[in-house]
């Protein structure tokens, strides 16, 4: 295991938060880039209307949320050694928030009118939502850190987990809604797309936080107790196996109906998106893990648990890459029942390729949450303590 | 009320795009961006095969995914039921483009002309920095529409306040009117014939009808 020396530790901090403000400052650069010249310098054309950032900003805004579930399962639910976790996965939730906000608002064709948005507020419109959902979002962690930092404010964290929980469902059940009311689309337009959205928070949410979390143990030459371990890679099979039932049913649904075959079979069997469906999101995103999680060999020790949850967020980006590029790469079914085709590529799969600048900013957007991140776990003294005697005394971890 | 619709008549359409460079005309739209465009579709079977031309472009729909979609209210329904976009509002996010059932709509990323650099005199004059960066569509030559308001002109009848596409039509296939006058050219024409409108069944009630045959 990596300890830094702790002359070295201070040295080290300062060199890391630099390398993240690097990578956010090229991510910002990469976004003016594209402001000033345009979109034509990404590979988004009129077909593939988002990309590659967008695969990055949603994963992030998505796992903001559910990265708040280890706190909801402390002040919600009672769980014991889950609310010595609770600021930690806050802290998160803030940074993974701001990284995928960032990149979401630095790519629209016009950046600079951002404010229109709250200014014209269109009720009926579940994109629209996000100027109160993410807002309040922030708000609401905000207050809940509050109530669990400061010792006289504690009486009021299970409330304001509570009121966080609620609303962390709110915001990925209309994270999920923006594609499923695209009812023209055949990737989309289904009411399940709201409660997978949820449970694929649960899974890449918890993933992250098992990352940072044996970070921060390996910095501070500290070990993960058994029992803590094995409650959270059991959480974490548990998401990853219900990611992998609502994608099956998603999947199983749309083909039930005739005039999505022939998307399903695009993507499942015939197209450049049916290796990373398999691939990448089935294969090393979900049934890796599961095994690494529930194998004899690999179940109880740390680094493989650790292994899987990263299998759990490369397979992520296989997902959503399959679900956002492949789902729109498909040509909408302009004239049920007819071959179309015209000169301007009706009927006809689209392709896209993300160019730099894209990649830029998506990574621009995993180097704000990384800074805000290590930053914050410096400052605020996000470690967890587990009293493990307490949770032993109390014969049970709840409460 | 007003309701201005469309109709086109597929068993005139004969496939010529006149109606798609006709609208790049009178809109300037830059290259690689159609608000019209032609369908080509084979039917029957062999040996009995026909090509099927059916022009496409925004429906103006009574109850457009795109307006409801739309985080800034940039889309809007217009009482004569046009379905019009204020430039200035949109932020370019696309979700319109998404929702949108019809691929009517596009996103202008710079601004670019049919000959390089260098505008024509009908890109120079209807350039409107706006519209970079935002989403666009077919918008009925609404200009066109509001000039008869102004005057007093019939669109439909006074080809200077009818849509360019409309006037362009070399086969007579398209019409133009208020559906809601019955004695509109369009309005007849529908009563006269078997009409059908694009994805009916999502509930959007397009603003252009498709004519395939006698009543």
């Amino acid at each position: 295991m990596f300890t830094p020396h702790p002359r070295h530790e201070e040295a080290l901090f300062y060199l890391l938060a630099a390398i993240g403000g690097v990578v956010s400052a090229i991510g910002l650069a990469a976004a003016l880039y594209m402001e000033h010249s345009g979109h034509v310098v990404t590979g988004m054309n009129n077909q593939i209307v988002w990309g590659l950032p967008h695969v990055f900003a949603i994963f992030l805004i998505i796992a903001a949320s559910g990265v708040l579930n280890v706190a909801s399962m402390g002040s919600v639910f009672g769980r014991v050694l889950y609310k010595s976790r609770a600021p930690l996965s806050g802290l998160l939730g803030i940074a993974m928030l701001s990284g995928g906000l960032a990149i979401i608002m630095l790519d629209l064709g016009r950046a600079d009118r951002l404010m229109v948005a709250a200014t014209h507020f269109n009720p009926t419109s579940v994109f629209g939502w996000n100027v109160i959902l993410y807002p309040v979002f922030y708000g609401l962690v905000g207050v809940y850190l509050w109530t669990m930092m400061e010792r006289r404010m504690n009486p009021y964290a299970k409330a304001a987990g509570l009121a966080t929980f609620v609303w962390r469902v709110v915001l990925t059940s209309g994270t999920g809604s923006i594609f499923a009311f695209l009812v023209a689309r055949q990737a989309y337009g289904t009411a399940l797309l709201a409660p997978m959205f949820i449970i694929m928070s649960f899974a890449w949410g918890l993933a992250v936080f098992i990352i940072v979390q044996a970070t921060m143990y390996a910095w501070n030459g500290m070990t993960l107790p058994p029992l803590i371990l094995q409650r959270l890679k059991n959480l974490l099979a548990t998401f990853v196996a219900a990611t992998l039932y609502c994608t099956a049913i998603l999947h199983l649904v749309n083909a039930y109906f005739a005039k999505n075959i022939a998307f399903e079979t695009f993507i499942l069997f015939n197209s450049e998106f049916t290796g990373a469906f398999w691939i990448g999101q089935v294969l090393i995103g979900s049934l890796l893990p599961l095994a690494l999680l529930f194998h004899p060999a690999t179940r109880a020790r740390a680094t493989w648990v650790n292994v899987a949850a990263l299998l759990v967020i490369v397979g992520a980006y296989f997902q959503l890459h399959v679900f956002i590029i492949g789902g729109q790469a498909f040509p909408l079914d302009i004239f049920p029942g007819y071959d179309v085709k015209s000169s301007f590529m009706d009927g006809a799969v689209d392709h896209y390729t993300a160019s730099l600048p894209e990649i830029l900013l998506a990574v621009g957007g995993l180097g704000i949450a990384f800074t805000m991140t290590i930053i914050g776990v410096r400052v605020l003294h996000f470690l967890p303590q587990d009293d493990l005697a307490e949770i032993e005394a109390a014969g049970s971890i709840t409460d | 009320m007003k309701r201005y619709v469309m109709s086109i008549d597929l068993r005139r359409c004969v496939g010529c795009q006149t109606c798609t460079a006709a609208c790049k005309g009178a809109n300037a739209t830059p290259p690689g961006i159609q608000w019209r465009r032609v369908l080509d579709i084979e039917t029957g079977e062999f040996p009995d095969v026909q090509r099927t031309f059916l022009p496409m472009a925004c429906m103006h729909c009574a109850n457009p995914p795109c307006e409801k979609v739309c985080p800034t209210r940039a889309t809007t329904k217009r009482a004569d039921g046009l379905v019009a976009i204020d430039y200035e509002l949109c932020i370019g996010c696309a979700n319109c483009v998404m929702a949108c059932p019809y691929d009517a709509r596009s996103i202008v990323h710079e601004a670019h002309y049919a000959y390089g650099d260098t505008p024509m005199a009908s890109e120079a004059a209807r350039f409107d920095p706006d519209r970079i960066g935002v989403s666009m569509k077919c918008s009925f030559c609404v200009d066109r529409i509001d000039l008869a308001e102004r005057t007093g002109q019939i669109p439909g009848v006074d080809p200077e306040v009818t849509p360019a596409c409309v006037n362009s039509c070399i086969s007579g296939a398209m019409e133009f009117g208020d559906i809601e006058d019955p004695e509109s050219s369009v309005s007849r024409l529908l009563a006269q014939t078997q009409h059908y409108r694009m994805h009916e069944e999502l509930g959007t009630e397009p603003g252009v009808y498709y004519i395939w045959d006698q009543s």
